[in-house]
């Protein structure tokens, strides 16, 4: 169980890259040949390193999960349920809230897709309380936005109609 | 070309954004910087020079505003004006603290620009000396230096180094037609832009971290929005400035500016050890952390003139000292400028416009901000934190497509920002990354030349002068800030 710790995962995660980016490194071909340096000479040299920095890394956190598990479970106590849910997946529905918001961005145009993903933040950040109000500011952020990235700078933002 | 009323218009709302992003706790004059890049695309360089100057020096000053009233301080760089700050907002003189801040600021800014006005042409001479094999080394210092500034987490700021590095190993090899990492994506083969990497880096993770906040800050802002500040509360009598004594403002704006050179330390460090001095040399040490101007004073003179410090390198060796110096660096990398001694010596007409506004921030615009729009920060930065961040987001990711009008940049904004968020979540200092990825192709570029000039014999780095030099340098600060005892805070001192 204790190897499957959030944030063992992520050391876990960063010493899988580690190792990965090393392995793709070693068929880059051989570092030196004729005395020369070749292209998978400095990619060697990081993924050695990093695969050294990332293992103790891992190895640290692995150390002091025990540690961390008893003041995670004291802190448990002291937050109620319903916001460590909101607060845990809050970030991950700003990542989707982007992904979808640059999927939908160059189909259905800068005005549409904007208003929906300024609501969708304004919505995490808050509640959907106040929906009515929260649209309306929505409006105004994705015009004023308009303003300054078409007509004050001249960026070329997407339409429907291309 | 400040007289240019447009570019006069750049510069002052550059000024005020750096302001209000620094006062309001959780964002950053970096994240602002961050959002405002795209935007520098359609500006000619000079003017956006120009702006990001007055964003760094706002971004110094800004910070004190919660700092001073609501002890909470907007920008790492004024922790230690929080000490003296708060103390003196309980005895009813915050806005006296505010307007001694803003006298140390401007100081302090003042003396670094004009230090840097003096030093860099010197600087950038003595660059010339130094060759390939110096190169290398001065670059793997600075990485050094700025992995073992990150105190307590050095082994986390190595990793995130290694990191950044990686990353600008993605694309076409700079020496060989060869491409490595890209996985078969052409659109991997001119690498990683640097434009999705801070946004994502700066914009994207601070989006996805505020959600983790909690809400004490816009609550004491909302107490303390009802209370009413005169304008000329700000202004300090001249019996205290003298009080304080130039000799404080000068020697934190020294320390400032010394401490603003080395890569990774700050303005935090920076007002961190200008403080620690001035307590060390008071003759009244007990009274700081009290309310004593004179801490206030130290603290802002030393983070301002770190503003000048820290372009020395970057504009003379194209080595950014900071978060807000790297984005500035990236302005120069995107219009095709090389930093070095050809930037100040062939190019000063980009330069110089940049060294004016950042002295015009500092003498004319931070006691002007602080006078005319001073009673109605508090306010400003009471805004709904939900409105807040559903702007950044869309300036966020709409900025992410200016500059190749490509999906594909967004996708890497947000590939970058998921990658930062977590790391910051797991204490991964991200400088260190942005570091990584900014000197990365020129390490390893001088790595490569070095060992090809010596036909593959790694002693040429110690038989080298100049590269011997910053070994030994490196050895030095290795020594002096990682094996030397840390230092001990001066507040516990004082207490």
């Amino acid at each position: 169980m204790m190897l499957f710790n959030k944030n063992i995962a992520f050391f876990f995660l960063i010493f899988a890259f580690s190792v990965a980016y090393f392995a793709t490194a070693f068929n880059l071909g051989s570092p030196i040949s004729n005395n020369r340096v070749e292209p998978s000479f400095f990619p060697l040299l990081l993924g050695f390193f990093a695969v050294l920095f990332s293992s103790i890394l891992l190895f640290k956190e692995i150390s002091s999960s025990k540690n961390k598990d008893l003041d995670t479970s004291n802190e448990e106590s002291q937050t109620t349920k319903g916001e460590k849910r909101k607060t845990n997946y809050a970030p991950l529905l700003i990542m989707l809230s982007i992904f979808l918001y640059i999927l939908a961005f160059s189909f259905i145009g800068y005005f549409t897709s904007s208003f929906l993903f300024v609501l969708s933040i304004i919505v995490i950040f808050s509640s959907l309380e106040k929906i009515i109000q929260k649209s309306i500011i929505s409006i105004v952020i994705v015009l004023v936005g308009y303003l300054v990235f078409d007509q004050l700078f001249g960026v070329r933002l997407p339409t429907v109609w291309g | 070309m400040l007289s240019d009323p447009l570019i006069l218009a750049y510069v002052i709302s550059g000024f005020i954004i750096g302001t209000i992003f620094a006062a309001i706790p959780g964002l950053t004059a970096t994240l602002a910087l961050a959002l405002l890049l795209p935007l520098t695309y359609s500006l000619d360089v000079t003017t956006a020079l120009m702006a990001c100057a007055s964003i760094y020096m706002a971004g110094m000053c800004g910070g004190s505003i919660t700092a001073t009233t609501i002890n909470i301080p907007g920008a790492p760089s004024s922790m230690m004006t929080a000490l003296d700050g708060y103390p003196m907002q309980q005895k009813g003189k915050g806005a006296l603290a505010l307007g001694h801040a803003a006298v140390g600021s401007m100081v302090g800014g003042a003396l670094g620009a004009l230090l840097l006005i003096a030093v860099a042409p010197f600087v950038a001479e003595a660059s010339l000396l130094v060759k390939t094999t110096g190169k290398f080394s001065l670059l793997a210092f600075a990485i050094v230096v700025i992995i073992i500034a990150q105190r307590g987490k050095m082994l986390k700021a190595a990793m995130a180094a290694c990191i950044g590095l990686m990353l600008a190993t993605v694309g076409l090899d700079a020496m060989e037609p060869v491409t490595r990492f890209t996985f078969g994506l052409s659109d991997l083969t001119a690498g990683i832009d640097l434009m999705p990497v801070i946004i994502g880096t700066f914009a994207i993770s601070e989006i996805l971290i505020q959600t983790n906040s909690s809400a004490n800050a816009r609550k004491a802002v909302e107490a303390f929005s009802k209370v009413t500040i005169r304008r000329r509360d700000f202004i300090p009598p001249l019996s205290s400035i003298r009080k304080i004594g130039v000799v404080c403002y000068v020697k934190s704006s020294l320390i400032g500016y010394f401490v603003g050179t080395l890569p990774g330390a700050g303005g935090s460090m920076g007002s961190f050890l200008a403080y620690a001095e001035t307590v060390r040399t008071s003759s009244d040490p007990e009274s700081f952390g009290k309310g004593n101007p004179k801490g206030i004073a130290a603290s802002e003179s030393a983070n301002n003139a770190v503003c000048g410090g820290a372009l020395v390198p970057m504009l003379t060796f194209g080595i950014p000292g900071d978060p807000i110096t790297a984005i500035m660096l990236g302005v120069l990398v995107i219009n095709g400028i090389q930093p070095g001694p050809q930037l100040m010596s062939g190019q000063a007409e980009l330069i110089a416009p940049m060294l004016a506004s950042l002295l015009f921030s500092a003498i004319v615009l931070i006691p002007l901000t602080l006078f005319l729009l001073g009673p109605y920060f508090i306010k400003i930065v009471s805004i709904r934190k939900d409105i807040l961040y559903g702007i950044i987001a869309l300036l966020a990711v709409v900025g992410s497509y200016v500059a190749t009008y490509s999906g594909f940049q967004m996708i890497m904004a947000l590939m970058m920002g998921v990658l930062a968020y977590y790391l910051r979540k797991n204490d991964f200092p991200i400088i260190t990354l942005l570091l990584g990825f900014i000197l990365g192709p020129n390490l390893e570029e001088f790595l490569r030349r070095s060992l090809a000039l010596s036909n593959g014999n790694p002693l040429t780095f110690f038989t080298n002068l100049d590269s011997l030099f910053f070994i030994i340098l490196t050895l030095v600060f290795v020594y002096f800030l990682a094996i030397k005892q840390p230092l001990k805070s001066p507040v516990k001192q004082t207490k």
